[in-house]
């Protein structure tokens, strides 16, 4: 009895420690929780709901249930499956271009002298440039008519370049304009990860004598592995959301031929009113997202337990 | 032997000083377009649509002053400080303390919960965009300042709370522990002794949500049009307007008045911004 009573006393006591413990432990993920269900998981359930939906413009609210339908006529739009594949197309060039000259930048900013920390700290400007107004001052720059990168390739002789109005030269441009704007990032994550490279291992590849050919590939870049993998998920996760520098410079043309994916979505939405088929277009774009991005999660950290 | 010593010591300094030259080069290579950006915005309109390129001119602050009071920039000046430091803020605070929680305490599905922070980061804005847009219509919410700073938090949490993770997990375990010994509860030891020790990496992460803020594009255009509209709009507007032709000097000057604030900051603060890169990096 005695045993009996001593247990229901100090039971509820123990529990509600327990409980207070809980709620510390959770007290520090409620503010972030409760910020983002709002701001993030809710959108995106609520974007998935209008996608299957109609939805009124009266009331800007979903109205009936239409299934699959925005999905089917998404899938079968020609733009949209174009701006896909133009993204596709700039990310494919974009993120490979950033990371060599990234890392290639990042051993000339390295060398050892008096003004490598001046030339550092100017390499952030570029890099904290809106990328509205970098695709803005690239716009001027390489304008067919009073820009000055056509009348400075004009003095070897090369015709003017209509940087923005031909099809594949305006792809070229993206890329290019974006990597002006990203290089300086990769490079800066680069150069302050090759300082912090143990010296000795160098020392013994040196010592072996091994050229440099043999130490960049057998040494410098086996131990770069993981930075390297880390650098290119962080710019793939900024480089999906490409949309700032194709607006101020192409607006998506010449016809569709820089027209990203984000662009698109914002067109049909906020021009087209399409606000729907926007949505089954961008839980698409969603979706593909989140499986490459897992993909490359996946591989940079296969990479860097290997290395 | 001894002349082939030498001439390999000046091969060796030779490349030493092509090295630090292609630098130099490179560095001014990518400097030149913002420079050409602040020279134009100095220049009159006889001055910038010339062939060859106007090096030498008169400078004149005409760009600024006409179009200053016209494009009404100094309130949106304004609003983008308001927005940048206060979806910042917000989120430094709702950000460290769960950056503390996936880093330090043992929380059943924390594990499951970090993946998800990392995987946000990949969320493309525009599938945020269109219900952020009709709630915010629906709620009498659009075009204010609240609206923006939440929607920025949409990315700047889980930025935050990535990036100080990685710093919170390298820290001492001893600290908690002694201060917990001292009689302090999780929350005043996080707040008294965690976050001074670790205030270089939530000034990193709190400079770069700045900048990340101040440049964001998509949501200011969807979520405002008028009183909250940040610096950016009123950049995409002069750079698609159509019916005015090129507005090439006011494109630079406005350009310049985005870009100086943030490159100020940046030059002032670059050893954490630095760090801040190289940790975020590292540390996933």
């Amino acid at each position: 009895m005695a045993r009996l009573s001593s247990q229901t006393t100090t039971h509820p006591s123990r529990r509600r420690t327990h409980t207070i413990d809980l709620f510390s432990r959770w007290s520090f993920l409620t503010p972030a929780t409760v910020i983002l269900v709002a701001v993030l998981a809710y959108p995106i359930i609520y974007t998935i709901v209008i996608s299957f939906s109609e939805l009124s413009l009266a009331t800007f609210s979903p109205t009936s249930w239409v299934g699959l339908d925005h999905y089917i006529d998404a899938l079968t739009n020609r733009n949209f499956l174009n701006s896909i594949l133009v993204t596709g197309v700039y990310l494919l060039f974009a993120l490979p271009i950033q990371m060599l000259l990234g890392f290639g930048t990042a051993f000339l900013m390295n060398a050892e002298w008096k003004g490598r920390g001046v030339v550092r700290a100017l390499f952030l400007i570029p890099m904290v440039v809106a990328p509205v107004v970098a695709g803005g001052i690239w716009r001027q720059l390489l304008d067919p008519l009073w820009g000055a990168v056509n009348w400075f390739i004009g003095l070897f002789g090369a015709p003017a370049l209509d940087w923005l109005g031909d099809p594949t030269l305006a792809m070229i441009t993206i890329v290019l304009i974006d990597t002006w704007r990203w290089t300086p990032f990769v490079a800066l994550i680069a150069a302050a990860a090759m300082l912090s490279l143990p010296s000795d291992v160098f020392e013994a590849a040196r010592i072996d004598g091994a050229n440099w050919w043999q130490t960049l590939t057998k040494v410098t870049i086996p131990l770069l592995t993981p930075i390297i993998a880390a650098t290119f998920v962080v710019r793939w996760l900024g480089a999906v959301k490409m949309f700032d520098i194709v607006l101020a410079s192409t607006k998506g043309g010449p016809g569709q031929a820089t027209n990203v994916v984000n662009l698109y979505i914002y067109e049909e939405a906020f021009r087209g009113l399409h606000f729907a088929e926007a949505s089954a277009m961008s839980v698409v774009v969603l979706v593909i997202t989140m499986v490459l991005t897992a993909v490359f999660l996946r591989m940079s950290n296969k990479l860097e337990e290997k290395f | 032997m001894s002349i082939a010593v030498r001439s390999h010591r000046t091969q060796k300094r030779t490349a030493h000083l092509v090295r630090i030259w292609a630098g130099v080069i490179v560095c001014l290579l990518f400097l030149f377009p913002v420079l050409w950006m602040v020279m134009t915005s100095f220049k009159l309109p006889k001055d910038i649509f010339t062939v060859p390129p106007t090096i030498f001119f008169t400078p004149t602050i005409e760009t600024y002053t006409s179009y200053l009071q016209y494009a009404d920039v100094p309130q949106r000046m304004l609003n983008t400080v308001i927005v940048a430091f206060g979806a910042s803020i917000v989120s430094i605070v709702a950000g460290a303390m769960a950056g503390y929680a996936l880093a330090r305490i043992r929380i059943r599905g924390a594990a499951t919960l970090g993946v998800l922070i990392l995987a946000s980061r990949g969320v493309p804005p525009i599938a945020l965009a269109v219900p952020m847009f009709l709630v915010a219509r629906n709620l009498g919410l659009a075009d204010t300042h609240i609206v923006l700073i939440l929607a920025y938090c949409s990315f700047l949490i889980p930025y935050v709370m990535w990036l100080l993770r990685g710093f919170f997990v390298a820290l001492p375990k001893e600290l908690e522990e002694a201060a917990q010994l001292d009689g302090c509860s999780r929350m005043g030891a996080f707040f008294r002794i965690i976050v001074p020790i670790s205030l270089p990496g939530i000034v990193s992460a709190l400079i770069f949500s700045v900048i990340l803020a101040w440049e964001e594009l998509l949501f200011a255009l969807v979520l405002t049009n008028n009183f909250a509209t940040t610096i950016p709009v009123a950049v995409a507007g002069i750079a698609g307007d159509t019916v005015n032709g090129a507005n090439w000097g006011a494109l630079a000057a406005v350009g310049t008045l985005t870009v100086i604030p943030v490159v100020i900051f940046a030059l002032l603060v670059q050893k954490w911004l630095i760090r801040g890169m190289a940790e975020g990096a590292t540390k996933g």
